[in-house]
C-alpha cells in the first residue's frame, strides 16, 4: 500500500470504518454500553488521528499534545459566551487558537527532532496546562468552564438539533468522515511524501533541497488544529471544559492510543486504538478500578514486542506472516516533485 | 520589596533547588550514562517516598508483634531506617525495569521513552491500589521539624536537613562518577561501547547497577522530599517534570549542568514565588525556554546521540 506511487481516494479500509461507526448508535446499548461513549471514542479517534500526523507520519514525538486538545475546547467554550453563540463560529475558533498555539510552539521546536522535540513538547504542554489551572478568571481554575452548551448545528435551509447523544454522534462523525478524508489526501500529498522523508531521513531530505524547517512546523500546526477542533466537539460533547485533558497524563493517553493501535505503520491504527482504550476502560473499568494498571501493562508489552499496534498483528495475520517489516526500508525511492 | 525580605525566598529556593537537582542527577545518571530516558524515575521516586511512609508509620505486612515493637522505637531511629532501606526497597523495581529496556537499546530512544512512560502510569497505577488515592503526611523526627529564627525570620528547620542530606548525595555521586573505578569503566562504556567490552569489561552488568543507582536515588529523593511535599499518588510527575527540565537546561551528560539547574530553577521559583506565589512554578518553564532558544544544548551540555 505504502509503496503505490497514486493512492485512491476512497479506499476499502476508509469506507468500512465510516460504515461501521454510523451503525454503532443502533447497537451500542444492546451490548451494554450506552450513547455516549460512541461520542467519546470518536472525538478521541478524532484526535489521534490528527496526533498520529506528528507521531507516525513525521516521526516527531509530541508528549504535549493535550495542551491543543484543552486549547480547543476552552476556546469552543470561550467563544460561545463572549463572541457568538453559532456552531461553526465556535468550532472555527477553536481550531484556530489551537492552530495560533501550534504557530507559537513551532517557531521554538520545530529545528530539533527526537527526544529533544519530546522535552520540549512536554515543557509547552506543562506551561499551558499551568495557565488554564491558574486563569480563574478565563477558565475557572480546576472548577473548569461550565456550562457550554450544544450549539444546533444550522445547513441554511435547516437545522439540527445536537442536545441527544445520538444526533451529536452523527454531526462528530460528519466531522470525522470530513477530517480523515483530508487526513488521507494530505498523507499521500506531495506534502505528505516530503513528511514521510523527513521522517526517514532528515538531513537527506534537506540535503535534497526541502526546507526541512517549514515542513515540520506546517506538519505541527495542521496536527495542532485538527487537535484543537477535537476539543471544541469534546467540550461540546462534555459541555464543559476541564484543565486534565492538558495535563501530561492525557498528552500520554493518545501517545498510548496511537501506538497501541498501530498509528506507526497504519493510518487508521489511532482509530483502532482510541476504540481499544475506551473499551479498556469500560469494560476492565466495571471489573477494576486499576484499569490503567492492565492498559498500562498491555502498552509496555506492545511497546516491547510488537510496537506496530493492534493495526500491525492484524495485518501480520492477514499476510500469513509472523514478521512484518515496522517502517520501510531507509532508501527512499527518488521522486519527481 | 527591600533585599532582606527576598532573603527567605532566596534561601527557600536554593533549598528547593538542591532537592531538584538530586531528582535531576538520578535521571541524568541513566540519560548521560545510557543514552536512555527514564520516564520512570518519578515513579521510582514516588515509590520510595510510599515505602518511607509504610516504614516510618509502622505500616508494613509484618506480623502485629513486630509491628508494635516496631512502632516503639523512636522516630528518629525509623526515619533514619526509611532513608536507608526505602531505597533499598525500590532498587529491585529499577532492575526489573532495566530488564524491560534492555529490549529497546539500539532501537531509537523513542522506544525507551514509550516504554517508560508505560511502566510510570504502571507503576502510578499500582501505588493507586495499594495505597489508594488519599494523601499522606510524613511524620518527622521532632529535632528536624518545627522551626528556628533567625535574622528576625521564621524558618522551617527540615528543609535545611533535607537541603543538607541532598548535598551529602549528590556528592556522594560526584565520587562515585568522577573518582573511582567503576564511575570510569561507566563513563567509557558510554563513550565507546565496543571498545570497552573488547577489554572485557562486562557492560551488560555495569548497566544494571547504573540503574540501581540511579534507581537508588530517585527513591533517596523521594524519602527526604515526602515531609515537604506530602505523599500522593501523582507525586511521580510532580518530580519527573522539574527533573526533565533541569537536565535540558543544565545540558545533557553534565553533573555540574544538573547541579547548577537544579539550582537556578529553585532560585527563580523561589524568587517569583515572592512576587507572585500562585505563577511561580510556570517561571521555570520560561526560564527553560528562555535559555535552550539560545544555547541549544543547555547551559553545559555535549553533543550527545539524542539529537542524532
Amino acid at each position: 500500500m505504502a509503496a503505490a506511487r497514486t493512492v485512491p481516494s476512497f479506499t476499502p479500509a476508509m469506507l468500512v470504518t465510516w460504515i461501521l461507526f454510523a451503525t454503532v448508535p443502533f447497537w451500542i446499548e444492546r451490548v451494554g454500553l450506552y450513547q455516549y461513549l460512541g461520542v467519546e471514542i470518536l472525538i478521541f479517534a478524532l484526535y489521534a488521528l490528527a496526533y498520529n500526523l506528528v507521531l507516525g507520519h513525521a516521526g516527531l514525538p509530541s508528549f504535549g499534545h493535550g495542551a491543543f486538545f484543552g486549547i480547543g475546547a476552552y476556546a469552543f467554550g470561550l467563544a460561545q459566551s463572549n463572541v457568538v453563540p453559532n456552531l461553526w463560529v465556535c468550532l472555527a475558533v477553536a481550531a484556530g487558537a489551537a492552530a495560533i498555539a501550534g504557530a507559537f510552539v513551532a517557531l521554538f521546536i520545530s529545528h530539533r527532532r527526537g527526544i529533544y522535540y519530546a522535552l520540549m513538547t512536554i515543557a509547552f504542554g506543562q506551561i499551558f496546562w499551568f495557565i488554564a489551572i491558574k486563569a480563574h478568571r478565563i477558565t475557572g481554575g480546576e472548577d473548569g468552564l461550565l456550562k457550554i452548551e450544544r450549539l444546533p448545528a444550522s445547513l441554511g435551509i435547516t437545522t439540527f438539533n445536537l442536545g441527544s447523544n445520538i444526533a451529536l454522534y452523527y454531526f462528530v462523525l460528519a466531522v470525522f468522515a470530513v477530517v480523515s478524508f483530508l487526513l488521507w489526501r494530505l498523507v499521500h500529498s506531495p506534502f505528505g511524501r516530503v513528511v514521510k522523508a523527513i521522517k526517514q531521513n532528515e538531513t537527506r531530505a534537506r540535503f535534497v533541497g526541502y526546507d526541512v524547517w517549514r515542513y515540520k512546523a506546517a506538519v505541527l500546526v495542521v496536527s495542532t488544529t485538527l487537535s484543537g477542533l477535537a476539543g471544541g466537539l469534546f467540550a461540546m460533547a462534555q459541555t464543559s471544559a476541564f484543565p486534565d485533558v492538558m495535563s501530561l497524563h492525557y498528552s500520554g493517553y493518545v501517545v498510548m492510543m496511537t501506538l497501541v493501535g498501530g498509528g506507526l505503520v497504519s493510518f487508521w491504527g489511532p482509530v483502532i486504538g482510541a476504540v481499544a482504550f475506551f473499551l479498556a476502560r469500560d469494560v476492565i473499568g466495571s471489573f477494576t478500578t486499576g484499569w490503567m494498571l492492565w492498559f498500562g501493562l498491555s502498552f509496555v508489552v506492545l511497546v516491547l514486542f510488537k510496537p506496530e499496534g493492534i493495526a500491525g498483528i492484524f495485518s501480520g495475520v492477514m499476510n500469513g506472516r509472523d514478521k512484518i517489516v515496522p517502517r520501510p526500508a531507509a532508501a527512499p525511492q527518488s521522486q519527481a516533485r | 520589596m527591600s533585599l532582606l525580605n527576598l532573603l527567605p525566598h532566596l534561601l527557600n529556593g536554593i533549598a528547593l533547588g538542591l532537592l531538584f537537582s538530586l531528582i535531576a542527577l538520578g535521571f541524568m545518571l541513566i540519560l548521560g550514562l545510557m543514552e536512555q530516558i527514564n520516564l520512570a524515575h518519578g515513579s521510582l521516586f514516588a515509590l520510595g517516598a510510599y515505602f518511607a511512609y509504610a516504614i516510618c508509620g509502622a505500616k508494613l505486612p509484618l506480623p502485629p508483634d513486630v509491628l508494635v515493637a516496631w512502632a516503639g522505637v523512636p522516630l528518629g531511629l525509623r526515619f533514619a531506617t526509611a532513608v536507608v532501606v526505602a531505597p533499598i526497597l525500590v532498587a529491585p523495581f529499577g532492575i526489573v525495569l532495566e530488564r524491560l529496556m534492555r529490549r529497546t537499546y539500539g532501537r531509537d530512544p523513542l522506544y525507551g521513552l514509550l516504554l517508560t512512560f508505560g511502566v510510570a502510569m504502571v507503576l502510578e497505577e499500582l501505588i493507586r491500589v495499594v495505597w489508594g488515592t488519599r494523601d499522606y503526611m510524613m511524620p518527622v523526627p521532632r529535632d528536624m521539624s518545627g522551626g528556628f529564627i533567625m535574622l528576625d525570620l521564621i524558618w522551617s528547620t527540615y528543609r535545611f536537613w533535607a537541603a543538607g542530606m541532598a548535598v551529602v548525595a549528590m556528592g556522594a555521586v560526584w565520587f562515585i562518577v568522577e573518582r573511582t573505578r567503576f564511575g570510569a569503566m561507566v563513563k567509557a562504556g558510554a563513550h565507546d561501547s565496543e571498545i570497552v567490552q573488547a577489554l572485557g569489561i562486562d557492560l551488560t552488568r555495569l548497566r544494571v547497577w547504573v540503574f540501581v543507582l540511579g534507581t537508588m536515588l530517585a527513591a533517596f529523593a523521594g524519602v527526604i522530599m515526602a515531609p515537604l511535599w506530602g505523599i500522593r499518588p501523582h507525586m511521580g510527575v510532580d518530580a519527573v517534570v522539574p527533573a526533565f527540565l533541569i537536565i535540558v537546561l543544565g545540558g545533557v551528560g553534565s553533573f555540574w549542568g544538573a547541579a547548577l539547574g537544579g539550582l537556578l530553577v529553585g532560585m527563580v521559583v523561589g524568587l517569583s514565588g515572592a512576587y507572585a506565589s500562585e505563577w511561580s512554578m510556570l517561571s521555570m518553564y520560561l526560564l527553560l525556554i528562555a535559555v535552550v532558544t539560545f544555547r541549544a544544548r543547555g547551559l553545559f551540555g555535549k553533543k550527545s546521540v539524542l539529537e542524532a
